[in-house]
C-alpha cells in the first residue's frame, strides 16, 4: 500500500509520463528507422515514412562480417555466464547460511570489486595477456568477465538464497543428509528462478561491456559493442549500417530485459533492493 | 589435518574458490599496473627501464595541464550527472508512485534506456545529435531552434545529456521501489499529530528513503566517474580534448595516439585511487544506513 493514500492519475502526470516513455523509447525507434532507410534517405530526418528495405542489414552481415561479432558475443557470454552462476552460486551460498568471522567484510569487498574501474585493469590485462599470447582470444575475455560477473553473482544469489527458509534445510539435515546434498537437491532447486534472473543479468552485463572487448580484441574475438570503432570516422560514415549493427547488438538485450523485469530492481542493485 | 581444518569452517569450501579466483584477478592485474606506472614502458619497445615515481612527479608538478583538464571535468561531469540524476529519477520516481493500468508499458518504456549497450547508445545518439542531418536539430528547426550538439563547447554538455538519458530511469527505479516498501504508521502518527505536506516529506519520507537514494548515488557517482562508453563513441573525446575523460586519457595516452603505456599506467593508478577512496566513504555510508534501519 502506498504510505500517503491511494494517489490518483492526473491529466498533467499521465501526459508527463508518456513523454518520458516517448524520450526512452524514442532512441531505438530512430535507430531502426534508419536502419530500415534506403542509403538515399538516411541523412534525410523529414522522412518518417518510407518503404523500408533490409539492405542494409544484408550489407552487415555481406560485407562487415556481423556473423562472426555475433558468435564471439554469444561464446563469451555463455561461457563466462556458465562459469560465474557456479562459481558465483556457490559462494553465494556460503555467504548466506554460514556464520564466520568477517562476514560481512568478506562481502563487501566483494560487491568493492563492483566500483573498480575496467580501465585501471585493463592495462595490466593487456600487457599480461600479450605476454602469454591470449591477447584477441575468447578466453581472455572469458576471464575478464568474471571480475565483475562473479561479485554480481555472489550478492544476487545471497539474495535470493536468504529467502528461502532454513527451516527446510533443518528438516533435511535431521533426515540424515549431508550439507551439500541439501545445497544440491534442495536449495538449488528452489532457486531456480533466481539463477535464471541471476543468468539473464550476467547475459545482459557481459554482453554490453565495451572496455575490456576493446583493449583485448582486436580481430578474431571481437564482440559485438565494439563494431562501433568500424564507424569512427567522420567522413562517409554509413549511418544506415551503424543502425543495423546496433540494432542487431540491442534487440537481444531488450529481450531478456523484458524477461526479468520483474527483479529489475534487485539486479540492478546487486540484490540490494528487493 | 586439512580435513580438520575444513571441518571447523564449513563456509570455506563454498567461497574459497569465488575468493580465490577474484583475489587473483585483482591483486595480480593490480600490483603488475603499479609496477608499470613506475616503467617508461612503450608499444612496441620491448625494453624499458624503471623510472620510479617520475611518472607521478611529471602530473602533479603541473606539467601535464591534459590531466588535470581530464580530472577537472571528470569529477565535474560526476557531480553533475549524479545530481540531476538523483533529482529527475526521484521526480519520475513520484509520477510512477501511483495506481494506473498501463504502468506495466512505462516500466517497459523506461527499462529500453537501460537495457541498451553503452557504446551503441553513444552511437545512435552521434547520428541524432549531428548538426546538420540529425533528427534532434531537425525537430527544433520547428521552433526555430538549432544546437551545434557536439561542437566544442556543447560537447561535454551534450554527454552529460547522453549519460542522463541512459541512468535516470535506473535511479527511477531504485527509488520507486523505496517508495513502495514506505511504512505506513509514521504517516498514520503524522497525520494524527498534524504535520503538514512538506514537514512529513523532511522528517518521514527522505530520512525512511535514504539507504535507497544512497544506493543510487553509490552507483551512479562511481560509474559516471570512470565513464567510457559513451564519450568513447559519442565524441571520441573530443572536438580537441573538451571531452576527454580520465578513462579516455588514459587510452589515448596508452593506446590510441601514443604508446606510452607507462604514463597511463600512472594516470589509471590515480583514477583507481580516485574511485577507491569515493567508493570506500559512499559503501560506509551505505552501510551505515542499512544497519541502523534494520
Amino acid at each position: 500500500m502506498n504510505a500517503y493514500g491511494a494517489k490518483r492519475m492526473g491529466f498533467g502526470t499521465g501526459l508527463l509520463l508518456l513523454i518520458v516513455c516517448l524520450l526512452c523509447v524514442f532512441p531505438m525507434f530512430w535507430m531502426i528507422l534508419v536502419s530500415l532507410k534506403s542509403k538515399a534517405l538516411t541523412y534525410d530526418p523529414s522522412v518518417w515514412f518510407f518503404s523500408p528495405t533490409l539492405e542494409n542489414f544484408k550489407a552487415v552481415f555481406e560485407n562487415r562480417n556481423a556473423v562472426a561479432y555475433l558468435r564471439n558475443s554469444a561464446i563469451v557470454v555463455v561461457a563466462t555466464t556458465v562459469v560465474s552462476i557456479f562459481i558465483g552460486g556457490m559462494a553465494a551460498y556460503g555467504f548466506a547460511r554460514f556464520e564466520f568471522k568477517k562476514k560481512e567484510n568478506r562481502a563487501f569487498w566483494v560487491l568493492s570489486l563492483r566500483m573498480l574501474p575496467p580501465m585501471a585493469s585493463v592495462i595490466p590485462l593487456f600487457v599480461m595477456a600479450s605476454l602469454i599470447g591470449v591477447l584477441d582470444t575468447h578466453i581472455v575475455l572469458i576471464v575478464a568477465y568474471m571480475l565483475f560477473n562473479i561479485p554480481f553473482t555472489i550478492w544476487m544469489m545471497r539474495s535470493f538464497f536468504e529467502e528461502i527458509p532454513v527451516a527446510l534445510e533443518e528438516a533435511a539435515f535431521v533426515d540424515g543428509a549431508s550439507r551439500f546434498r541439501v545445497f544440491v537437491r534442495i536449495i538449488l532447486p528452489l532457486a531456480v528462478p533466481g539463477l535464471i534472473a541471476t543468468a539473464i543479468f550476467c547475459i545482459i552485463n557481459s554482453w554490453n561491456e565495451f572496455v575490456f572487448a576493446l583493449f583485448l580484441t582486436s580481430s578474431q574475438a571481437s564482440t559485438l559493442p565494439t563494431t562501433v570503432t568500424l564507424f569512427l570516422s567522420v567522413s562517409g560514415v554509413a549511418w544506415g549500417e551503424m543502425s543495423a549493427v546496433g540494432v542487431v547488438t540491442i534487440m537481444p538485450m531488450l529481450i531478456f530485459a523484458m524477461i526479468v523485469q520483474k527483479y529489475m530492481i534487485r539486479g540492478l542493485t546487486f540484490g540490494g533492493v528487493k | 589435518m586439512l580435513r580438520q581444518y575444513f571441518h571447523k569452517r564449513p563456509h570455506l569450501v563454498y567461497i574459497m574458490p569465488a575468493i580465490l579466483i577474484l583475489g587473483i584477478l585483482t591483486f595480480v592485474p593490480t600490483v603488475f599496473l603499479y609496477g608499470l606506472s613506475l616503467t617508461n614502458y612503450e608499444l612496441g619497445y620491448p625494453d624499458f627501464k624503471f623510472v620510479g615515481l617520475d611518472n607521478f612527479v611529471r602530473l602533479f608538478s603541473g606539467q601535464d595541464a591534459e590531466f588535470w583538464y581530464s580530472v577537472r571535468i571528470s569529477v565535474g561531469f560526476m557531480l553533475i550527472v549524479t545530481v540531476v540524476e538523483l533529482l529527475l529519477g526521484f521526480w519520475l520516481a513520484v509520477l510512477l508512485d501511483r495506481e494506473f493500468k498501463l504502468k506495466p508499458l512505462a516500466f517497459a518504456c523506461l527499462i529500453v534506456p537501460i537495457a541498451m549497450t553503452p557504446s551503441i547508445t553513444g552511437q545512435i545518439w552521434k547520428l541524432m545529435l549531428n548538426a546538420e542531418n540529425g533528427v534532434v536539430n531537425y525537430l527544433l528547426h520547428f521552433v526555430g531552434g538549432k544546437v551545434i550538439w557536439l561542437s566544442a563547447e556543447n560537447a561535454f554538455l551534450s554527454t552529460v545529456l547522453v549519460d542522463v538519458w541512459q541512468n535516470t530511469p535506473f535511479v527511477a527505479l531504485i527509488i520507486y521501489a523505496g517508495m513502495r516498501s514506505l511504512p505506513s504508521e509514521p504517516y498514520e502518527a503524522a497525520a494524527i499529530d498534524g504535520a503538514n505536506r512538506v514537514q512529513i516529506f523532511r522528517y518521514i519520507t527522505l530520512p525512511l528513503l535514504t539507504p535507497m537514494i544512497l544506493l543510487a548515488v553509490v552507483f551512479r557517482a562511481i560509474d559516471s566517474l570512470k565513464t567510457f562508453d559513451i564519450p568513447y563513441s559519442l565524441t571520441q573525446g573530443g572536438p580537441g580534448s573538451s571531452t576527454e575523460f580520465l578513462s579516455l586519457h588514459v587510452y589515448r595516452l596508452g593506446f590510441a595516439q601514443t604508446g606510452w603505456v607507462g604514463r597511463s599506467a600512472a594516470v589509471s593508478v590515480i583514477l583507481l585511487i580516485l574511485i577507491t577512496a569515493i567508493s570506500w566513504v559512499l559503501i560506509r555510508a551505505y552501510r551505515k544506513g542499512v544497519e541502523n534501519r534494520g
